[in-house]
């Protein structure tokens, strides 16, 4: 396998109609649609992009969009893609890679929980950390925190005195 | 995970054996933090698992979203008890990145140092869970003590004991006090004279060994495949260090190899700690005898109103767990818009859990923990 360089790697995924960015000379982002980007992160790791370090949603709220983030990276090419897809926020869905990865079950349930995204075909979106949880998903932009806080432990004044 | 929906009493019964659900951790000695497995048992032997998390979580990520881009340094350490520093340094990283300015030289050198001896009392307290795990307190004891004197040097450096909250954006805090150093290189001494008696009474310990060779095998391209980074990798026989492969901080100057082995057992992550332990006395020795004079931090202005560039960066460090990393997403404003941060333990401690322990017996949960360096304030955050 020849040497890939973040250019080149660019260049590769620009012909198969993937737009991306350079970050530095080992980390590019990558912009893919969640229609088929399974398909791009199937290439990747193909290609020798391995490791999935980790999968985290982003709530873009005023483009009323979601963003899941997939952190993968290569031991042989020494390049770290953050590859990112939009999701509409009235219909969270997008696919699974469990297929691809074992490890992104927990990071699915993770983002699940926090966000309220479904991934499609992931079997078990059971809560990991938040129990009796049925509020608004809480890493959500218009989750108001002090709102909740004053609900559930009441209001105090400054300085914590009743 | 809903507690409601868990009996302590016998789930299964017929004429020969009754399984009972166990309850291993959070208040298990044997455990981690405040976490625990959920255990199906048939007399000693475990027949499933079920990861119970949820009692450390105290939603770091959102905290940060509400706090300034410099209060967050107090908040990230506590996210890794053991190994503190490489959460201050993955978060300021990211920051200067999406700066785009560079740190001096001198400040490149007192991260690395502290980056190592943050690293060389987390693998001692590694060395004593692994000991206490075994029933073998004697190792736990002067680990332990041994800790403890560089605990004395980041309270002399940084005022802190545990959580240092030496970084910040832009450099260090402080600068080294006077006849810091010299001290520091009497403690590498004293750290490594100490190493002998730690190898003959665990790791060529034959009992040790007898009791670890083949525990919780992960073969080369699992590890590879399955997210586990650090010690966990490179005791399969992957030679990926972070410090070597994309270096930050002054680790480029100094001189180091990556130590790979090929067991993947429990036996050879625990040697691995063992190794990598020596090769951080001698990469502290190495960075104070290169550190140059200079500068120890840029000036950012104020930093209380400090605010960052709207962009977006995701930086890591070598952790003495393996990849610790930092996402963060800025609006230009005076908070962060988004935190996300990679723990190192969670493929261990999720993936591996189902995999590795519903063929083990209950008495190796502890040990298993012990050698993959299990740490869960770090995906529990």
């Amino acid at each position: 396998m020849n040497k890939i360089t973040a250019e080149t790697l660019l260049q590769d995924l620009a012909l198969r109609c993937l737009n991306g960015e350079k970050i530095s000379d080992q980390q590019i982002k990558v912009f893919a649609s969640k229609d088929n980007f399974i398909n791009h992160l199937n290439y990747l790791q193909s290609i020798g992009f391995e490791h999935l370090a980790n999968i985290n949603g982003v709530d873009y709220i005023d483009e009323n969009e979601f963003e899941v983030d997939y952190h993968v990276y290569s031991y042989t090419h020494k390049i770290h893609i953050i590859f990112k897809v939009r999701i509409p926020r009235e219909k969270p869905v997008i696919l699974t890679v469990v297929g691809l990865w074992e490890q992104a079950q927990f990071y699915e349930q993770e983002v699940h929980e926090f966000y309220g995204i479904y991934f499609e075909g992931n079997k078990d979106l059971s809560p990991l950390f938040l129990e009796n949880w049925n509020d608004l998903p809480p890493l959500r932009k218009d989750f108001n925190t002090e709102e909740f806080s004053e609900i559930l432990f009441g209001s105090r004044k400054n300085g914590g005195e009743e | 995970m809903n507690l409601n929906s868990y009996s302590l009493t016998k789930i299964a019964e017929d004429d020969k054996d009754t399984t009972y659900d166990l309850f291993f951790g959070p208040n298990h000695p044997g455990m981690h933090g405040n976490f625990g497995y959920v255990l199906d048992m048939s007399g000693t032997e475990i027949i499933s698992v079920r990861p119970n998390a949820g009692q450390l979580h105290r939603g770091f990520e959102k905290l940060m979203e509400q706090r300034g881009w410099v209060q967050n340094i107090t908040l990230v350490p506590r996210i890794c008890v053991m190994d503190p520093d490489p959460n201050e340094v993955a978060y300021c990283m990211a920051i200067e990145r999406i700066m785009g300015v560079e740190i001096p030289e001198r400040a490149k050198y007192l991260r690395t140092i502290t980056l190592e001896m943050s690293r060389l009392t987390s693998y001692l307290l590694a060395i004593g869970g692994v000991g206490g795990a075994l029933g073998h307190y004697t190792p736990t004891y002067w680990s332990t003590a041994d800790r403890d004197l560089l605990m004395d040097m980041f309270e002399w450096l940084t005022g802190g004991r545990v959580y240092h909250i030496y970084n910040i954006p832009g450099g260090v805090r402080s600068d080294v006090p006077e006849g810091f150093f010299k001290k520091l290189l009497e403690v590498m001494d004293v750290l490594e004279s100490r190493l002998p008696d730690y190898d003959s009474i665990l790791f060529e310990n034959p009992i040790v060994h007898k009791r670890l060779k083949g525990l919780g095998y992960i073969s080369k391209e699992d590890a590879r495949i399955t997210g586990l980074s650090g010690p966990n990798l490179r005791a399969s026989g992957n030679a990926y260090d972070v410090r070597k492969d994309t270096p930050y901080a002054a680790y480029a100057d100094l001189d180091f190899d990556i130590i790979t082995q090929e067991g993947g057992d429990s036996l050879t992550r625990a040697l691995q700690i063992r190794m990598e332990y020596e090769q951080t006395i001698n990469l502290v020795r190495q960075a104070v005898k290169k550190i140059p004079e200079g500068d120890i931090r840029l000036n950012l202005g104020l930093l209380g109103s400090m605010k960052v560039p709207p962009g977006e960066a995701y930086e890591k460090v070598e952790s003495s767990k393996g990849e610790f990393g930092y996402y963060i997403v800025s609006d230009g404003g005076l908070k962060p818009y988004r935190v996300s941060v990679r723990g190192p333990s969670l493929p261990a401690g999720f993936l591996w859990a189902q995999k590795h322990l519903p063929t083990m017996k209950i008495d190796d949960v502890a040990v298993w923990m012990g050698t993959l360096g299990i740490c869960p304030p770090d995906f529990d955050k």
